[in-house]
């Protein structure tokens, strides 16, 4: 689905992301977890090239980002949704312009406009919200509004920055649950950057654990809930197999 | 009504709309040059969309040297210009050229100014959505800003009021000439008062109604 070969990044001196290599699989949950400054954002945004790569390539659904037109480029971001840790909705427009402005970008014939944006806002749980701004809603549905927006020109892959930073714990559960059926009930592509472990423990299937700009490595969740485990363990990987010894 | 404003009424009412039609140009010059202007300025800084330093560096350069000017030089100092343009570098109609330039550079800089108010995340937002820099600036970065720019055209039409005062130096007439010529030069101090609180209602007007839809419209 995604896959990214020997990545570079760098802002001025900074190797912000350095020789970065994986593969994401097409309907999974995959999750990038690390300490701040690790390169996890930068590493996602390259994803939908947000931020460009120095070297290395970007395929995403079988397209080569960094070659494609300016004009290629602003389609396939039609399907490849984002969300932020702030949300980044229009603070002046209400529920349903928000989800609206993503049907209007990926140029969707105004007679679809309406049922779209409803049966997205259904999806999320806010349907009765359409007239609602931004300021008037929790942080968790404002989430969920993003999480309609990027969802209503029918992306293949979700990218996640810190969906649920500034969340607290009952709203992060909500917003994940939600993200657990973007991926199951929809068959979406959801890759998730977070710093926070319960998070990768509750919807990941892989994580990869990122430090100073490379990958640390990658793990898979298992069935059961147990963790597989390489050799050197960072903190997060740690963490992880005390849960999994835990669990099991 | 007093008998004073009744004897000058003719006169009274062509210099009101002499300063309508300077200021009412201004704000046409300030919408139509201005708002582009402090678009292409807040795009062209460093890290924006259309970033680029020579561009951001002439523009920022020519806004500062119009607005660093003294009016009354500035005036005097475009009449060859306004000549060009007009035919003339008297009467109303010359007047509106030099207001119109100060009202670009003005209201420029204001919109430039709301424009870098905008979360950068918004943008963000709009990018990955695959939003072109002309969906970024008409759905995005104007509807996030409105009320800042709202209130900034309210602070410009002021200023362009207050500038208009002083075209009588070229014959451009206006409430403000009237006020020096009848009331100030022929010691008619309760005439020169009179034309003041014109002048003040105006600006009241002004100010309410800008606050007004600016609140209104801000839903942030």
């Amino acid at each position: 689905m995604i896959t990214l070969s020997s990545v570079h990044k760098r802002y001025g001196q900074e190797m912000a992301v350095r020789d970065v290599s994986l593969h994401i699989r097409k309907g999974e949950i995959y999750g990038i977890i690390g300490a701040s400054g690790a390169g996890k954002s930068t590493l996602l945004r390259l994803m939908n090239l947000l931020e460009k790569p120095d070297a290395g390539s970007v395929t995403v659904d079988g397209d080569q980002l960094t070659e494609l037109s300016n004009r290629e480029l602003r389609k396939k971001r039609h399907r490849i949704g984002m969300i932020f840790q702030q949300f980044n909705l229009v603070a002046n427009k209400n529920v349903f312009d928000n989800v609206l402005d993503s049907l209007k970008l990926a140029k969707r014939p105004k007679s679809s406009w309406e049922t779209r944006v409803m049966e997205c806002l259904r999806f999320v749980g806010l349907e009765a919200y359409r007239d609602k701004y931004p300021s008037q809603l929790s942080g968790g549905q404002k989430q969920r509004v993003a999480i309609a927006r990027a969802l209503a020109s029918e992306p293949s892959v979700l990218l996640c920055d810190e969906p649920t930073s500034s969340l607290d714990p009952n709203t992060t559960a909500e917003v994940l649950r939600v993200l657990e059926s973007v991926n199951e009930q929809l068959g979406v592509t959801v890759v998730l950057v977070t710093h926070e472990m319960d998070v990768i423990r509750q919807i990941c299937h892989r994580v990869t654990v990122m430090a100073d700009g490379s990958v640390h490595e990658t793990i898979e969740r298992e069935p059961t809930g147990v963790v597989t485990i390489d050799q050197n363990p960072s903190w997060f990987v740690e963490q992880l197999r005390e849960e999994g010894e835990a669990n099991a | 009504m007093p008998e004073i404003l009744v004897r000058y009424q003719s006169e009274i009412w062509q210099s009101i709309a002499e300063t309508f039609i300077m200021v009412g140009v201004s704000i046409l010059a300030a919408i139509l040059v201005g708002l582009p202007l402090g678009t292409w300025l807040y795009l062209s800084r460093k890290g924006q969309l259309l970033e680029n330093q020579i561009v951001f560096s002439v523009l920022n350069l020519v806004v500062n040297i119009v607005r660093s000017f003294p009016f009354l030089l500035l005036v005097v100092f475009l009449i060859p210009f306004t000549r060009l343009i007009i035919g003339t570098a008297i009467g109303t109609a010359a007047a509106t050229v030099p207001l119109s330039i100060i009202a670009i550079a003005h209201y420029a800089r204001l919109v430039e100014q709301s424009l870098i108010d905008v979360p950068r995340g918004v943008i963000e937002a709009a990018l990955s959505m695959g939003a072109t820099v002309k969906d970024i600036i008409f759905k995005f970065l104007y509807v996030e800003a409105r009320s800042g720019l709202v209130l900034g055209l309210t602070t410009s039409i002021i200023s362009f009021i207050s500038y208009s005062t002083i075209m009588g130096v070229v014959g451009g007439g206006g409430i403000g000439d009237f006020a020096i010529r009848y009331g100030y030069q022929q010691f008619q101090t309760e005439l020169m008062l009179y034309m003041i609180l014109i002048m003040l209602v105006f600006v009241q007007l002004i100010q309410f109604t800008g606050t007004t839809v600016a609140r209104i419209i801000d839903k942030r």
